[in-house]
């Protein structure tokens, strides 16, 4: 809508009460804080036709007045605040730091966990840790268009209980955030639970004691280092990106993947390549990837002793209708129509090693798993369809109008073989994990 | 008595700004455009603007779209939205929730 305001044509949008704050919110990142809305009561969406028309006859007037009415002047945007130092009182430091947490979760600056104080000297200790300056901006990150600067990021790894060794990483996730393919302000501002997957490769992540192995993805001692890893992702969203509960992130109910979703790759007890050899890194390489998921199912599977087997039960945790990405291909791809970018749906899995050591053992390798389980992924078109929008599917594939005479066909759940990404990661016993995923994962190397 | 300083985290902003499109004097006899994003019931919405733009303002034509990228909501690419500034007077939208 804003571009065809910047376009001379005055536009009015439907929005529902619970979203106006996002929707001015948006508006004015892009520019037009003053965009008028026509607000009505709900989403339209699982709403009856008549609830519907109801709800448009009822906020007609706004519709007329927004394309009528001269626009208000912008009001003046939240901006964060210019002094780059607070202080805090207190009887001792420790009541001082109570202020300073009980303001942060005031102002949304925090995740809800207790904040490490980042203090002039513990952030300096990070920034020790780059080559990089302060001041050097890696990114602008959205959907705020916050200025991503090496030494704003460090001051949120400090928070998240990072040490130096964790910059780097968090560096290049940001740089993995940023890129046009992920498309952040979607997955940031969506109502769905976009978690931040960061998975970690090679020789810098073993030096900053990512744990690959047992409990990887946490709680514990082990894994504290991805743990805060993950965690200083999550507030770079917030505070960098400008990812904010209620402002800009309007998730439905949220998820626990959320805080922290972080892990290295078991490489030495994988039977094969690196994932980031894949993605077309050298062995030795350190990188970062940063897949958003919605959400995990276990792979669990003590019996099977073939690659045939494993594969018919990793399949039914593919087959989940309610996940959205489950044969969205069906109608478009995730896209960014400024960069033009495209998005298959991909889902990552996190092979342990006995299992991956069956298919190995067997001459299977990363590809001979996708094509099984692209094979047996797959639904009858009529389970796919239900909880999609036909009208989608019309635009986007209309070339497929025949699967409509063909209802109980299997569909594949992803558009192709490569949508599956597999890592090998966990300890022993055969329980890995099926991360279902949104758009494509971004990998980038981490650098000094 | 005791005193933390610490760095402020949040980051500044790049900002943007775009004008406002002047508001029309009147609807009657103007092309307004419909944009839909897909999302389950917009269209609905849509049905019922229109019904009563048409009751109420005479000489009102209509034009309906939806964004030419995208997947459960559908986007406008910059084509698309020089197509539709070419095309209409104003537009009405169901792009959010």
């Amino acid at each position: 809508m804003v571009e065809l305001e910047r376009r001379g044509i005055p536009t009015v949008l439907f929005t529902a009460q619970t979203f106006v704050h996002d929707a001015h919110r948006s508006a004015a990142s892009f520019g037009l804080a003053g965009l008028p809305l026509a607000v009505v009561p709900l989403p339209f969406t699982n709403q009856t036709p008549a609830d519907i028309h109801g709800m448009a006859e009822r906020a007609f007037d706004q519709v007329r007045a927004g394309l009528t009415r001269p626009v208000e002047a912008p009001k003046a945007v939240e901006r964060p605040p210019l002094d780059e130092r607070l202080r805090y009182d207190g009887d001792d430091l420790l009541d001082a730091w109570g202020r300073m947490q009980a303001d942060f979760l005031v102002r949304g600056w925090a995740d809800g966990f207790p904040l490490v104080p980042p203090t002039e000297r513990a952030v300096g200790a990070l920034l020790r840790s780059t080559r990089r300056g302060p001041g050097d901006v890696i990114a602008t990150l959205e959907p705020g268009f916050g200025i991503a600067t090496v030494e704003k990021l460090a001051i949120n790894a400090v928070m998240a209980g990072c040490g130096p060794e964790h910059l780097p990483l968090l560096i290049a996730a940001v740089r993995c955030l940023a890129e046009p393919k992920m498309y952040i302000r979607n997955k940031a501002m969506s109502t769905g639970p976009h978690a931040p997957l960061v998975l970690v490769n090679g020789p810098k992540g073993r030096a900053a004691s990512l744990n690959s192995g047992m409990c990887a993805l946490g709680p514990g001692a082990p894994s504290a280092s991805n743990t805060v890893l993950g965690r200083a992702v999550r507030l770079t969203m917030m505070n960098v990106g400008h990812t904010y509960v209620g402002v800009s992130d309007m998730d439905t109910i949220g998820s626990p993947l959320k805080y922290s979703l972080c892990c290295a790759e078991n490489e030495a007890e994988s039977p094969w390549e690196p994932y980031h050899v894949t993605r077309g890194f050298a062995p030795d390489a350190s990188t970062i990837t940063v897949h958003f998921v919605y959400g995990i199912c276990e792979l669990h599977d003590f019996r099977s002793t073939t690659p045939e087997h494993l594969v018919q039960v990793f399949a039914t945790a593919a087959n989940n209708v309610a996940q959205v990405g489950t044969g969205l291909w069906l109608i478009g791809r995730r896209a960014d129509p400024r960069s033009k970018t495209e998005e298959k749906e991909h889902n990552t899995l996190f092979i342990c090693p006995e299992h991956a050591q069956i298919f190995a053992k067997a001459g299977w390798g990363r590809r001979e798993i996708q094509a099984a389980l692209y094979r047996a992924a797959r639904l009858p078109f009529r389970t796919m369809i239900l909880n999609k929008e036909p009208k989608a599917m019309e635009v986007a594939h209309p070339e497929l109008a025949w699967l409509a005479d063909h209802p109980d066909l299997p569909v594949p759940i992803v558009e192709d073989p490569t949508c599956f990404d597999i890592a090998v990661v966990g300890a022993a016993a055969g329980r890995g994990a099926y991360f279902y995923g949104a758009g494509e994962p971004v990998t980038m190397p981490v650098e000094d | 008595m005791a005193r933390l300083e610490i760095l402020n985290p949040v980051a500044r902003t790049v900002e943007h700004s775009v004008k406002p499109a002047s508001r029309l004097s009147t609807l009657e006899g103007a092309t307004i455009g419909l944009y839909w994003n897909m999302k389950a019931g917009g269209d609905c919405a849509l049905d019922r603007t229109e019904a009563l733009l048409r009751e109420k303002f005479a000489g009102t034509k209509f034009r309906r779209y939806t964004g030419s990228v995208g997947w459960l909501m559908r986007h406008c690419t910059a084509e698309d939205a020089d197509r539709i500034a070419a095309e209409v007077d104003a537009v009405v939208g169901t792009t959010a929730d």
